[in-house]
């Protein structure tokens, strides 16, 4: 072939083109008038409650009789014991993060087979996590209170050493809280990840049980890691729950109480903004509340996106 | 090959026609049924008048809340164009409810019920209350008894419903059981310590309380605390941080908590006490489970049907302290009834409120729930049961102060609540209880500089 007519050759696209008239697609605004309705409850209910909440806690008393007094309320709060306790006892709480995470994924892992009433043993351990939060919290606060069910029951058993005031002593009402957090998150753990082990290709499995893998070793070095994406989105979803929705726990079972002792941020904020009418500290306490958790929150979205990412 | 975007059924321009359409449609509808359905609510809401009423008693007064809700079929069919609904509160709710209500001043109650003294004066002074003896005549309130516990400069801001004591009771026969003298209730705090030894002795809980909610350690500041006073002023003045007032009142504090403190350690209260609230702790008692209880006078009563009335035995609280306070006993309305000042049902609502107080309804409430009604009008020949006499006897016998009533709300709950609560779990000391005490009062000091302007401005008369 000769150079011209390659020459010829590579410009007939370009031809082509130049001779084909440009099709405009035209804009489509009607996607937008369907959504228009949901971003305006979405910006007046997060985005005007956010504005508010960081505009109140600027001003100290009640609403009708606010005083301005600029971060006076941010300075409260690192010098409050009460409120620098609260954020340690979340802190704290974040350790049943790994505790729920090794026990919902161990169990996932034990029911990942087919065997006669799996299905109602997914159901049982649901359970919980379906269960009122309320109705909950009264339960185990008649079954942890001292001299209660679980106290009798230790005494039946000869085991009087083990025996605490569980929801009244400030050294064992946080290891309480966290036990029943444990106890009703535990369900959710296992359907994420049950449902997660399901997706795993059955060949895989099939590929290393023929090449003599035991079963720890599939468990260890098949399904685990190719469920690594959901385990890590677990946690830190885990740890946004354990900062800034444990409330009714701590509400039902103990009422913040001994003296604080089991009180969480949320608490806090509710007691000083609902009980006291104190809005403005409670203001500042929703924006430390809400600045911890953007930490978690944006963790959350930099594996999400690490993972879409690796998915392409 | 025909591309599958143009195939697709909503490019073609009928069937986005028909879409936009529906959708439409569908808008409409909604904002239809948007428009309407509020003012249809509306035009069967204003055929009546609706009094809201968040009510609060059962604590204090078994069987209260059934002959509230008698009282209200009663007026409803003697009134037929008033629907008064009931809404009832909880311990905890009481204030925090009323003061969510009071800062958007909409929606709410028209009658709310809160207990007496600071928690209604202090919304009254602050906008929220409106004096009920700007509705009902002085012919009417003159019959009500502890009104100067709700009276700002002449003005009677609530109405009391009953009045209450707070007794010691005593299990008879587990007194006897202890070798005690079960018809001699202590009368001093020697007395009280030692029954309370002979009464661990013999493997009896002396005393059965709860304070997982804080309300042990507020009624012994109330009955306690008091004991040391020479007069309420103290304590208002304290709070208001007058002069050398405060370093006073939190030494006294610390005196009480030591008293309390040695309680505790002693075994002389219920192990469990930090684990039960006060109405689970308070169950002891009828479960025979606990031999003596600072109660209410319903409660008491109420007791007496499970224990047997020959069993218990009623006293004033053991005399602890020195103060002139001291001899006062413990009984007050408790709870009140007031106005909410941004309800557009005032007057109805008080009408309702002073039907209440109607010599039938007052006989009915002691008859059903055996409390005494705050009203003069009711006659003391018709207590007939032994006990309910003299539950009676204490609470007129003289004057009555009960303390936490002197205290803001949020003093009480973050201040007086919790600091009972280092006590009775063991996990702090009476200095640190102090320490919390002096911290709260700083902390309401700034964070609600206008109450607390107007809280000084009561205290300093």
């Amino acid at each position: 072939m000769s150079s011209a007519s390659a020459a010829l050759d590579s410009d007939r696209p370009l031809a082509a083109a130049a001779q084909t008239p440009r099709v405009r697609r035209r804009r489509q605004w009607w996607p937008y008038g369907y959504m228009a309705p949901v971003l305006v409850v979405l910006g007046v209910v997060f985005g005007y409650s956010f504005v508010e909440v960081v505009h109140y806690s600027f001003y100290a008393g009640s609403i009708g009789s606010l005083v301005w007094v600029g971060t006076a309320n941010y300075r409260e709060l690192a010098s409050d014991p009460q409120f620098i306790h609260s954020m340690f006892n979340n802190f704290k709480l974040l350790l049943t993060v790994p505790i729920v995470t090794v026990l919902a994924l161990a169990i996932a892992l034990m029911i990942n087979t087919t065997f006669r009433g799996v299905r109602q043993y997914r159901a049982i351990l649901f359970l919980p996590y379906i269960l009122p939060a309320t109705a909950m919290g009264l339960s185990f606060s008649y079954l942890l209170q001292g001299n209660g069910v679980l106290d009798n029951l230790l005494t039946t058993m000869h085991l009087r050493f083990l025996i605490h005031d569980w929801l009244g002593s400030p050294s064992w009402v946080m290891f309480s809280i966290g036990g029943v957090i444990v106890w009703q998150q535990l369900g959710f753990g296992v359907v994420v990840f049950s449902a997660a082990l399901l997706a795993v290709p059955g060949e895989t499995v099939e590929a290393a049980r023929i090449d003599g893998a035991s079963w720890w070793v599939v468990q260890r070095r098949i399904l685990i890691p190719q469920i690594r994406r959901i385990i890590e989105f677990f946690v830190i979803l885990q740890a946004i729950i354990v900062l800034s929705s444990v409330f009714t726990y701590v509400y039902v079972l103990t009422g913040g109480g001994p003296a604080y002792s089991s009180s969480v941020m949320e608490f806090y904020i509710y007691q000083n903004g609902f009980s006291n009418g104190s809005i403005g500290i409670a203001s500042a306490g929703a924006v430390v509340l809400l600045a911890v958790s953007s930490v978690f929150i944006a963790l959350y979205l930099w594996v999400r996106i690490r993972a879409a990412k690796e998915g392409r | 090959m025909k591309s599958t975007y143009s195939s697709t059924r909503l490019s073609r321009p009928r069937s986005r026609f028909a879409m936009k359409a529906i959708s439409g449609l569908c808008v409409g509808a909604m904002g239809l049924a948007l428009a309407v359905v509020p003012a249809a609510t509306q035009a069967s809401a204003s055929s009546k008048t609706n009094i809201n009423f968040w009510f609060w008693g059962e604590s204090d007064i078994p069987g209260i809340t059934k002959w509230m809700t008698q009282r209200i079929a009663l007026y409803e069919k003697a009134n037929p164009g008033v629907a008064i609904t009931v809404v009832p509160q909880s311990n905890t709710t009481i204030i925090s409810s009323f003061t969510l209500a009071s800062q958007s001043k909409s929606g709410g109650p028209d009658i709310d019920t809160q207990w007496a003294t600071l928690p209604t004066l202090l919304p009254a002074l602050q906008g929220d209350v409106t004096p009920i003896s700007n509705y009902v005549p002085s012919s009417e309130t003159k019959h009500w008894l502890n009104t100067n516990e709700n009276t700002i400069a002449g003005k009677i801001y609530a109405m009391p419903l009953y009045l209450i004591g707070v007794p010691l009771v005593w299990n008879k026969k587990l007194f006897a059981k202890a070798g005690l003298n079960p018809n001699v209730g202590p009368k001093t705090w020697t007395q009280f310590l030692a029954d309370c030894a002979a009464l661990k002795k013999h493997g009896i809980t002396p005393l059965g309380m709860g304070n997982q909610d804080g309300y042990f350690g507020a009624w012994m500041f109330a009955i306690y605390e008091k004991q040391l006073l020479n007069s309420v002023a103290q304590l208002t003045q304290g709070v208001a941080n007058v002069g050398s007032s405060q370093a006073k009142l939190l030494s006294s504090l610390k005196t009480m908590y030591t008293m309390l403190s040695g309680l505790i350690k002693s075994g002389y209260v219920n192990s469990n006490v930090e684990s039960l609230s006060l109405n689970q702790g308070w169950q002891l008692f009828p479960q025979s489970k606990a031999a003596m209880s600072f109660t209410t006078d319903g409660n008491a009563l109420s007791w007496a049907k499970t224990v047997g009335e020959k069993n218990v035995g009623v006293t004033a609280p053991p005399v602890w302290g020195s103060g002139k306070l001291a001899a006062t006993y413990d009984t007050t309305q408790s709870s009140d009834e007031f106005l909410a000042s941004w309800s557009s049902n005032k007057a109805a609502a008080a009408k309702f409120l002073a039907f209440l107080h109607t010599p039938a309804n007052m006989v009915a409430l002691n008859k059903e729930t055996g409390a005494f009604p705050a009203d003069n009008r009711f006659p003391s020949s018709n207590i007939t049961d032994p006990l309910a006499k003299a539950l009676d006897k204490l609470d007129t016998a003289g004057t009555s102060v009960w303390l936490e009533n002197d205290i803001p709300p949020q003093i009480d709950s973050n201040a007086d609540l919790p600091a009972g609560q280092l006590i009775t779990s063991g996990s702090g000391t009476p200095a640190a209880a102090v320490a919390l005490w002096k911290q709260q009062l700083q902390k309401w000091q700034l964070e609600q500089p206008t109450q607390f302007q107007l809280f000084k401005k009561w205290a300093t008369g």
